[in-house]
């Protein structure tokens, strides 16, 4: 199934749009998503560790805007939001 | 009474009279207005400026909780909030979030005001991009949320 993860913070860097589009096989997990994203830094960024980084330190929002476990089970056509660590103010 | 909104400044500007307008009230007797502002040293490192980014949905879902959460932690039930953060890229001296709290007496009101800044450093999505004068700019390190 595609995946739309929505991009804030530090992960911007992993794209030139908002977001990502990655496939996960159906029944997958947050952490299966996590492990995906790391796989495609692999490829794309030469297994960039700054990148890899945030997507291990990131927690992810689902599409009603709770932030979930790694064991939330991601349904088809869902949009998901990664949260690397914050600080605004 | 709360006010949360997120200023997206490529539409609109952030307005502190809107805060001094939305606190006033012959109900209370202490008002504050707090006013983050981009500063031009971080870390040793001359700042030109700051872009803030924000998952604007989960920052006033927090925006909320803070609020509610002051009822039970610092047991404030009358108050007035106003609370408004940027995104997008601010300059020196310019301002990214306004905290207004009107109490109606002086303690309350500087409690509340320290609270609702320092959680949601804690906890608000909202992150900073920093510019400087002589290197490229730098996502700046922060907390990392956990799920409830």
């Amino acid at each position: 199934m595609k995946i739309k993860i929505e991009l804030f913070g530090a992960s911007r860097d992993l794209s030139n749009k908002d977001f990502l589009e990655l496939n996960l096989k159906n029944k997958s997990s947050i952490k299966d998503l996590r492990e995906t994203m790391i796989h495609y830094v692999d490829q794309k960024f030469k297994g960039n560790e700054n990148y890899k980084k945030i997507i291990e330190t990131s927690a992810f929002c689902s599409e009603d805007n709770n932030i979930v476990s790694d064991s939330y089970q991601i349904t088809k056509d869902q949009k998901i939001g990664i949260i690397p660590p914050i600080g605004g103010g | 009474m709360l006010h949360a909104k997120i200023i997206d400044l490529s539409k609109e500007k952030i307005k502190p009279e809107n805060a001094e307008e939305f606190i006033a009230s012959s109900k209370f007797g202490a008002s504050i207005v707090f006013y983050g502002t981009v500063r031009e040293n971080n870390e040793n490192q001359k700042v030109t400026g700051i872009t803030y980014d924000s998952h604007d949905q989960l920052v006033i879902k927090s925006f909320k909780e803070i609020y509610n959460e002051a009822d039970q932690k610092l047991n404030i039930k009358e108050k007035s909030v106003f609370i408004e953060h940027v995104k997008g890229y601010v300059g020196l001296g310019e301002i990214s979030i306004i905290i207004a709290v009107a109490c109606p007496h002086r303690s309350e009101a500087y409690d509340l005001s320290r609270f609702i800044i320092e959680e949601i450093k804690k906890r608000s999505p909202i992150w900073k991009k920093e510019h400087y004068k002589n290197k490229e700019s730098e996502w700046l390190k922060g907390n990392p949320i956990q799920p409830n």
